[in-house]
């Protein structure tokens, strides 16, 4: 009696799932660069990039990348120097990677470590905040990470001899659909 | 008849990027006698089985997140004998690459020529606007002059001194143009933006420039004296 209770008991109880493999891709992105100038201020903005996440155990790992010639402000021959001084024939995407636990991945505020590589250096961005809002099988996020042109060796352009200021924060917009 | 020395086989275990791979299980059975000794790998990725005889052997090679990975070895000799094996992501928990992403190889590669290219276009460019604030002072002077130049104020010295400064800013208009003109073009490249009013007027006003000092210089007293008296 008591082998068969804990029998159905083990057949009714509910299952612990397992971490599901799960995949992520990215719908929609703008990523904006920001450069000042004492006397101007720019924005280039891409349309290009692409994205993918491959969550396994509970950890997501997620590929972003964007070439760098997608990035338009407006005016060619600035960025035809943009790409002069961030070496982007050479090298021509920009890519950042990062892992998170797959349980933040809900809504709120989230804190992720970036790699980033850009101009033919990777740097590493800690606690970077992105805001996250959840709807159905789809995730945004925005953000915005705090680059300087130092961070990457790029010799800041000069316009009258008076050169832009090292920060070059790019702001994220991105929408996510899980697979 | 003694039994031959035991043979070590020991190695890394390490994914695509070389990275170790810790805890991995390591099956080694003996083709032969169907022995099978097991082990796992260290925090290192590193392993290490003793006391082994020669022979044929199948290694095995399990990992979470990983292709399980068979490999044949044969051992022959008395002492330590090395494999090493790298594994394979095993297929949706590997980490997204470029591929994956759609962007080809094209794409993802880098010219080294074409970035030379654009570094001889930016120090051309860059060549091209120096000059051409370097030829604003001779411009400024050569229409300051002007005035001594024609009519009936105009002396020879002053007439001479106008030709002159209009002279070297052309030359200078000329080589400042140049820099721009032979700078490398990056095909297929619609120019958008504030350069294109810089690249118009720059060809209208060299005509309209010639057309305003020679017009001065028609003017001279030289020409006045042909008229009948």
């Amino acid at each position: 009696m008591t082998a068969t209770l804990l029998t159905v008991l083990l057949l009714v109880a509910p299952l612990r799932p397992a971490a599901a493999d799960g995949q992520w891709v990215l719908d929609q992105s703008t990523p904006t660069y920001h450069i000042s100038h004492p006397q101007h201020q720019s924005e280039g903005i891409s349309h290009e990039a692409r994205g993918k996440g491959v969550c396994h155990a509970g950890q997501c790992d997620f590929l972003i990348a964007v070439p760098v010639k997608s990035f338009d402000s407006g005016d060619t021959n600035r960025d035809l120097h943009m790409l002069q001084v961030t070496r982007g024939a050479e090298f021509p995407m920009v890519t950042v990677r990062t892992r998170l636990p797959e349980a933040v991945l809900g809504s709120g505020t989230i804190h992720a470590v970036l790699e980033i590589q850009f101009a033919g250096q990777t740097a590493q961005y800690k606690e970077v905040v992105f805001q996250l809002t959840a709807h159905g099988n789809q995730i945004r996020l925005t953000g915005t990470v705090p680059a300087t042109l130092s961070d990457f060796k790029i010799d800041p352009p000069s316009l009258l001899a008076i050169p832009v200021k090292n920060e070059m924060p790019v702001r994220v917009d991105m929408t996510w659909h899980s697979l | 008849m003694p039994q031959p020395a035991g043979i070590t086989l020991s190695g890394a275990i390490t994914d695509a990027s070389r990275a170790a791979v810790p805890n991995a299980k390591i099956s080694v059975k003996n083709v032969a006698t169907g022995q099978v000794t097991e082990t796992q790998t260290s925090p290192a990725g590193t392993y290490s089985i003793a006391n082994l005889t020669p022979g044929e052997y199948e290694i095995s090679v399990a990992a979470d997140g990983f292709d399980t990975k068979v490999a044949k070895v044969r051992l022959a000799e008395a002492g330590q004998q090395a494999l090493d094996l790298a594994l394979t992501a095993a297929a949706g928990t590997a980490a997204p690459s470029l591929a994956d992403l759609g962007f080809t190889p094209a794409q993802a590669q880098g010219s080294a020529q074409e970035q030379a290219w654009l570094d001889k276009r930016s120090h051309m460019l860059k060549i091209h606007q120096r000059l051409g604030l370097i030829t604003a002072a001779p411009l400024v002077a050569t229409l300051i002059t002007s005035s001594g130049a024609g009519g009936r104020n105009s002396s020879a010295s002053g007439r001479e001194l106008h030709a002159a400064l209009g002279a070297t800013t052309a030359g200078l208009y000329l080589t400042t143009a140049s820099f721009a003109i032979f700078a490398p073009k990056v095909p297929s490249v619609k120019t958008r933006g504030p350069i294109r009013l810089h690249k118009a007027p720059s060809w209208e006003g060299w005509p309209l420039n010639n057309a305003a000092t020679g017009r001065r210089c028609m003017e001279s007293p030289k020409r006045t004296q042909r008229q009948p008296g």
